[in-house]
Parts: C-alpha cells; structure tokens; sequence
C-alpha cells in the first residue's frame, strides 16, 4: 500500500509517502513562504529523491480541515489536481486527529490546539496509547471550554500545535491538572502523521474512507460569523 | 487648512487638524481642498503603519477612497499600480515595506461571505489592511480598527474633503 500524504493545513507545507509501513520519504518546512509556493516544489523533489512513479500511489491523504482557510484551499487544489490527473482517489483526515498521532505510548491525554484567533482554538481531546481513541472529536471552541473538560478529566495532558505559544498564559491560568508542551519536532502537523492516520482509517473502514478528487472538499469547522460575534455592536457613525 | 471646534488643535502630518479623544479612542479630523492633499496624507498614514494595523476606509462613491488608497499603497513603497478589487475582493502588494492587503467589500452582503476569502488571516497577520467600504463588515473588524471616514461638503467646494481619522488608544 504506497500512501502519498499531503499536509497544508496550518503553518507547516509537508509531504510524505507511507509505502508498506515504512516512510520513505517526509519533506516539511515551516518558513513565512506560502504553502502555493513550497508544495509542489517539495513534491517534486520527493518525487525525484524517490525515483517516484506518482501512478503507483494508491490514494493520497490530505489533512482536510479544520484549519487556515488558504492553508487548506491550497492543500485542496493539490491535491485534487493530483487526484485528477492521476486518476486516483483521496482520503481525508481530520486535521486535529492527525496532529494527535504526532504522539504515541502515553497514557497523558493528547490535546492539540490549533490558533482559529478571535480567541478560539480547533481541538480535540486524544488517547494514543497503542492506537488512537477519540474522546472528543475535534470542533472549534473557546480555549477555556477544552480547558474545563479537561480539568473533568483529571488526567495529565500533552498539548501540542500552533494554539499553544498564543495560549500559554491562558494554559496556566486554566489548567488545574498537570500538562506538559510537546517539544519543537513533535509540536505541529507532520505530513508523516497524516500518512499514518490515512493508514489507519483506511484498515478501519476500507473504501469508504476514500473520495473522489473531484468531490474532495475541505471541512473548515467554522462557527457562523453571527453567532461568534458578543457584546457591543460596533457603530463608527458613533464617533464621526 | 481650517480648524474645527473639536477638543485641541495642532499640527499633524503638517496639516492643521482637530484632535479629540472620545470614547477611548482618538479622533483626528483633517481638512483637504484638493486631491494631492488627500493622497499626502494617506501616503503619510501608510509611511506610519506597524504591522498588523487594520485601516477601514469608509466614504460614498466618488468621495476620493481611491485617491487615499494609490497616496496609501505609495506611501508603503508600492510602485505597482493599484487596481480596485470590487470584484476580486482581495488585492495583495508584497513589494512594499509591508504587505498591502486591500480589501473592496462594495459586493458583499453578509460578513459571513467574508471566511471565503480567508479574512482573518489578513486582518490578524503581518501586514497591512486598507478595506474599502468597511462599514458592509463593521461586526467582523477587529477591535483596534483605525477608521478613515471621507466625507464631502459641497458648501465649502468641490474639491473639500473631512477627513476624520479615528484610532483606537488616547493622547494621539
């Protein structure tokens, strides 16, 4: 099983190929460069690196949201590009789930969080022991939300993605059972995790896991603009 | 340049202007009688902004919002010409000192439409706002938005112009 893997979803442009469990290859850069510029580029040289024949990939694998808007815009179309002229399927993969397979063999609670800004995060609550279980499935909220549930929990918590050096203030503030931070290579979306998820939800659930690249559509988990917005409606006529 | 009677006069931008503090925020009012004068002080607004700041440009048809915007765009460096995104929405400059993000919401009816485009990134990034007619999205604005409002007088010519600048914080 030869799994091409894509990762746009947040500050990180990455790619990788799972072949028979083992990862041949995972390209990944952090850098302010858009992901439009980086992606193809880096696919390219994988592609290359590996003597890659791209027609012998069986699906590919995209973190299909929650996560930056063009992030996952530009994540879709390359993917979707590829499905279409290779003519082969796509298989998306939550993007809080995969930044949770980051971690394995603990028995801390996983809680990744990603920046949605307007002091919101995307998360989700995690077990990775020997196989990831979900015991919140990801969804956008208020950081002190996830907090709360994890307090309930009382368990010790890893927190790892882009949402933590914007929180790190708020985590002390709130958490009220011990936590730690997820160090800098197992701290963000990895191409390589995605694979792996892809992996797993395809031993799950087969061919129903797949989608065609032409129906692929991100899943941006966004509230409704009319129900984020509390408190006084701005009016500048007030001040001219 | 007039004054008019607001809190203090002074000397901003070297135009005579009003300066009043309300409401937490600080209100500048200029005075313009010609085009050049309101390009100057947008290309001066632009030579001043700090990353991230949000400017929502708001005034009626053919009141001079594209007149500030080109005085805007040169004052961050941007040689490029500016072309109206009414229909793009969203033009991006990147050779400037900062990103110019410029924004036309003229077509937009609910700020929800706004996420489409990835409006967050932008008004919560590292670069520069300027947002046409941003009064259609007032609700999704971040709270530090620096409002330039254009206003016409014909009483006092057809070239005059209230510039009315308001930021947020006080003692300008």
């Amino acid at each position: 099983m030869k799994i091409l893997a894509i990762e746009a979803s947040g500050p990180v442009a990455g790619c990788a190929l799972l072949e028979d469990g083992t990862l041949t290859a995972e390209y990944s850069v952090q850098y302010k460069k858009k992901h439009s510029q980086s992606l193809v580029p880096m696919l390219n040289e994988m592609k290359e690196m590996l003597d890659l024949d791209l027609s012998s990939i069986d699906f590919i694998a995209v973190t299909a949201g929650p996560g930056s808007f063009t992030g996952l815009r530009i994540g879709a179309a390359t993917v979707k590009g590829l499905g279409l002229a290779l003519d082969k399927p796509v298989l998306p993969v939550p993007t809080v789930d995969s930044l949770a397979c980051g971690l394995y063999g603990t028995d801390c609670v996983i809680c990744p969080l990603m920046d949605a800004r307007r002091q919101q995060v995307y998360t989700g609550i995690y077990e990775n022991k020997d196989g990831l279980r979900i015991l919140e499935p990801q969804c956008v909220t208020a950081l002190t939300e996830i907090t709360g549930k994890l307090n309930e929990l009382g368990r010790e918590v890893i927190f790892l993605g882009d949402g933590v050096p914007v929180n790190e203030e708020a985590l002390r503030d709130e958490m009220k059972v011990p936590y730690l931070i997820a160090p800098a290579h197992l701290n963000r979306q990895r191409a390589a995790s995605t694979a792996v998820r892809a992996a797993q939800i395809y031993a799950e659930k087969g061919e129903e896991a797949l989608v065609s690249a032409d129906d692929f559509r991100p899943e941006y988990l966004r509230v409704p603009q009319a129900e984020r917005e509390r408190g006084d409606k701005r009016n500048y006529k007030v001040f001219v | 340049m007039r004054a008019l009677c607001v809190q203090r006069s002074c000397l901003f931008y070297n135009f005579n202007c009003e300066i009043m503090d309300i409401m937490n925020r600080t209100k500048i009012v200029f005075e313009t009688y010609s085009t050049e004068e309101t390009a100057k002080i947008a290309f001066q607004m632009a030579a001043d902004a700090a990353a991230g700041q949000v400017f929502a440009l708001i005034g009626d048809l053919g009141v001079g919002k594209t007149v500030f915007t080109k005085g805007f765009a040169e004052g961050l460096g941007i040689d490029e010409p500016v072309s109206s995104p009414t229909f793009t929405i969203l033009q991006i400059y990147e050779e400037g000192r900062l990103p110019l993000y410029h924004f036309d919401v003229y077509r937009i009816e609910e700020p929800e439409e706004m996420e489409e485009v990835g409006f967050d990134e932008y008004v919560y990034g590292d670069g520069v706002c300027l947002i046409e007619w941003a009064n259609r999205i007032e609700e999704i604005l971040p709270d530090d938005t620096i409002y330039v409002v254009i206003e016409k007088d014909l009483g006092k010519g057809l070239d005059y112009r209230k510039i009315t600048v308001v930021r947020p914080g006080e003692g300008s």
